[in-house]
């Protein structure tokens, strides 16, 4: 069980990158439109 | 500055291309998908955008070198496909870096190649999809919403990821037999779990404690003392237990808790920005430049002009799809208006040279030249503003109260949370600070003071949607107590049109009808309100020659070769008596002699008797008050089935009535036009005002029937009623919901995580209970 010494302190790193991920895709403004990208898939003549 | 554009109006530029528009009927909503070119459009009304130091209100430079990001306010767009047909069409277009349209927020965000484009091109584009495009008021504004709204996002995300691994951390403590885990994998969780609380407490809980140091700022108890109280002890005594090694640690507790109620307040937001953009999607309409003639109607030379420079009596040439910026006067031009956003009424208004125009509606068929005659403040646009702006920062009473109970409950919240302390550190020391935590934690005084105001907001916007302004919010709940409605006759159960009444033939062998045709031909092309009365009652067409109009008199024309006098008794033969004075009469007379007399009546509003009808379904007393005489009084009353008619009535009696009704302890409605009956209007509980009436800013009446229509009296009650069984719900289930959880707390069954569930639910419960009222 020695390796969750390990595992725990990955764990934690593993949160923070995830919300560094996050971050940056609210930044991006990944997060302002929600409908619109869904139906762009309806769209076929992608011009 | 500005340029100028010289535009010849006819035949061949742009009116022509309009006509065929017109011909074709295209609507201005949901023709978006048919490929329209810019025909219709005039580039001329939208190049003054291209102006630096307006663009800089709607722009700013981007990132990369001649960038420029504009944001702009995309109107008709109702789906999200729209939103698609806007961007496609202009991300083809040269210098366009980048679009991103938002159909929900109705936003467009440009990014373009100052080197390549001008700003102009990019509205004009829009405008040829059949959009409206508007400048947005402050980009300050949009972007710090925009901000606002993700860091929300930000935080609610924070503590999500942080909870979930926390409760990781803590599962094995729950599930483990006794003696599983090693002290050492314990102490490794535990802190684990303190570094993951670390963010949650110092970024994601962060408004909780600056609300609270507002409120202790401001010598108030706020709601979110208890919330911010809870979680700082919780995170304290778990920091000692885990630093001494003994005792309980609630850092998942602490880390659920700030989650659900972040969710909470980030739906509430949500909910309620939906609400509010009803009401403020107003001040947005104005057009920011128009074409002004240098000199009408010598030259048909125009410039561009920007809003701020236009004075009244300026002459204005609005193009299809643009809105006017001011009241005015059509001068010359054949076209549709729509008015819907300051009545309610969908179908657009159809208008010619003299008839008038309000700022804010918009031109939909053909350009119209226009005279100004109000600006800005002045305009009916400008006042339907203001009277938004004072409703929306003045507080129902309700609402006031909630307030004040909702501090004295808080106040309590936090005695009692002291008092469990000392007595559960007589029964069970241990336990005495978690329990102390829940009671803080699982009371909710939201529902006291968010939901009555989320009620009548939602209530507001939903009546404004139909053309009917709160102008006092507070009146919203009289008008649901109210059981008497008085009405005010002229001008409010009666329009402001004649209709012909009577015709009373003086000599032998004379047709009625004839008559009427007569008189009809005789004031065809006259605006007076006689003449219009006239028009729909005769039934031939004739034609009259060498018609001439003596202004306060009649007229004269020749028929058949006939010379006749149509007017006052005196000015079509004098030395007729009339044996009694009744409403409006008009004299037929030729070289002979008197031919007819005719009376003309008011007409009653079309929907006025199906309004009465529902008003006494809603079990409500109605009556009328009018200074008219009490036979005519009398005769409207009985056509519309009230009982109750009082004419004759001086502005004193009418206090005098009303204060009398007032005197039985149930609230008044009391609906007028707000032009001859101020003062009862003003004593009256609730005032109704209709919105053709007087000047809106003066009338001080409580709510204004912009929509013009009688029927939205019934509505607006119907609607307050409703708002005040929401409201009472909410009450009821706010103190149902304290009474059982926080006796619960208080003996220590409800543990503070289910303690944070329970009043996150509960004030999401209450808000979106509220919301109900804007469908």
């Amino acid at each position: 069980m020695d390796i969750l010494f390990l595992l725990i302190p990955l764990s934690i790193v593993l949160v923070l990158i995830l919300v560094v991920i996050f971050y940056w895709a609210l930044k991006e403004g990944q997060f302002d439109d929600l409908e619109l990208p869904g139906h762009a898939i309806l769209d076929d003549d992608d011009s | 500055m500005s340029r100028s554009f010289p535009v010849r109006l006819a035949p061949d530029v742009s009116f022509d291309t309009s006509y065929k528009l017109t011909e074709l009927h295209i609507p201005a909503e949901g023709a978006a998908t048919l490929p329209s070119t810019a025909d219709g459009i005039d580039a001329a009304a939208y190049q003054a955008l291209d102006d630096p130091q307006l663009q800089a209100q709607f722009s700013r430079p981007a990132a990369q070198a001649d960038q420029v990001e504009s944001w702009l306010v995309v109107e008709g767009m109702v789906c999200a496909s729209c939103a698609q047909i806007v961007e496609r069409h202009l991300r083809d277009m040269p210098g366009v870096i980048s679009v991103e349209v938002n159909a929900a927020a109705g936003r467009a965000r440009l990014v373009w190649d100052a080197q390549r484009t001008a700003v102009s091109t990019l509205f004009v584009a829009i405008a040829s999809l059949n959009y409206r495009p508007f400048p947005v008021q402050h980009i300050g504004d949009d972007l710090q919403r925009r901000d606002e709204r993700r860091r929300a996002l930000w935080r609610l995300f924070v503590a999500g990821f942080c909870m979930m691994q926390v409760m990781m951390y803590a599962a094995p403590a729950y599930f483990a037999a006794p003696g599983d885990i090693t002290p050492d994998m314990d102490q490794l969780l535990k802190w684990a779990s303190w570094v993951l609380s670390l963010p949650v407490m110092l970024f994601a809980a962060t408004p909780f404690f600056a609300n609270v140091w507002r409120d202790v700022l401001a010598h108030r108890v706020g709601m979110d003392l208890p919330v911010a109280l809870g979680i700082a002890i919780t995170f304290c005594a778990s920091t000692a237990a885990l630093l001494q090694k003994s005792g309980e640690v609630y850092f998942d507790s602490l880390t659920m808790f700030v989650f659900f109620l972040l969710a909470g307040r980030y739906l509430e937001t949500l909910a309620r920005s939906k609400v509010a953009a009803n009401l403020e999607g107003l001040s947005n309409r104005l057009p920011q430049s128009v074409e002004r003639f240098v000199d009408y109607p010598a030259s048909c030379e125009t410039h561009g002009a920007l809003a701020h420079q236009l004075r009244c009596g300026d002459v204005l040439r609005i193009a299809v799809g643009q809105a006017f910026p001011g009241d005015g006067v059509v001068v010359e031009g054949l076209s549709a208006v729509d008015e819907a956003l300051l009545t309610g009424e969908g179908a657009p208004v159809s208008k010619r040279g003299g008839d008038a125009v309000v700022a804010g509606s918009y031109n939909l068929e053909a350009p119209l030249i226009v005279r100004l005659e109000r600006l800005g403040r002045e305009s009916r646009f400008g006042e339907i503003v203001a009277l938004i702006e004072r409703a929306a920062s003045e507080k129902p009473r309700l609402a006031a109260l909630a307030d004040r109970y909702a501090g004295r409950f808080l106040v309590g919240v936090l005695v009692l949370a002291a008092l469990a302390i000392v007595i559960w550190s007589l029964i069970d020391p241990a336990r005495a600070l978690w329990v102390a935590v829940s009671v803080l934690v699982v009371t909710c005084p939201c529902a006291l003071s968010l939901a009555t105001p989320a009620a009548v907001l939602a209530t507001s916007g939903n009546l404004a949607k139909r053309g009917v302004l709160v102008c006092h919010p507070g009146a919203l709940e009289a008008l649901a107590d109210a059981e008497r409605v008085v009405f005010d006759k002229t001008g409010t159960l009666t329009s402001q049109q004649l209709a012909l009444k009577s015709v009373q033939v003086l000599r032998d062998g004379v047709e009625p009808d004839r008559a009427v045709a007569v008189a009809a031909a005789m004031e065809r092309g006259s605006l007076h309100p006689v003449a219009t009365a006239l028009q729909s009652a005769a039934s031939d067409k004739l034609q009259a020659d060498c018609v001439r109009e003596h202004p306060g008199a009649g007229v004269t024309g020749i028929l058949d070769s006939h010379i006749y006098r149509f007017g006052s008794a005196e000015f079509s033969w004098p030395g007729f008596s009339l044996n009694e004075a009744v409403g409006v009469i008009g004299l037929l007379a030729d070289e002979a002699g008197p031919i007819t007399l005719m009376c003309f009546g008011e007409t009653l509003r079309d929907d006025a008797r199906q309004a009465i009808d529902e008003l006494k379904l809603q079990a409500l007393q109605v009556c009328v008050l009018s200074g008219d005489r009490q036979e005519t009084v009398s005769e409207v009353a009985a056509q519309l089935g009230i009982a109750d008619a009082r004419g004759g009535q001086m502005p004193e009696s009418k206090l005098a009535v009303l204060a009398a009704w007032q005197g039985r302890g149930k609230p008044v409605i009391m609906v007028g036009d707000g032009i001859n009956d101020g003062p009862v209007l003003s004593r009256a509980d609730v005032s109704i005002v209709m919105g053709s009436g007087a000047p809106l800013s003066q009338s001080g009446a409580d709510l204004v029937l912009l929509s013009n229509r009688l029927g939205d009296v019934p509505a607006a009650i119907a609607l307050a009623r409703r708002m005040q069984r929401v409201i009472k719900q909410n009450l009821c289930w706010a103190a149902a919901y304290n009474a059982v959880c926080v006796p619960l707390a208080v003996c220590g069954l409800l543990p503070p995580w289910l303690a944070g569930l329970g009043m996150a639910s509960s004030s999401l419960l209450v808000v979106l209970n509220a919301l109900r009222l804007t469908r």
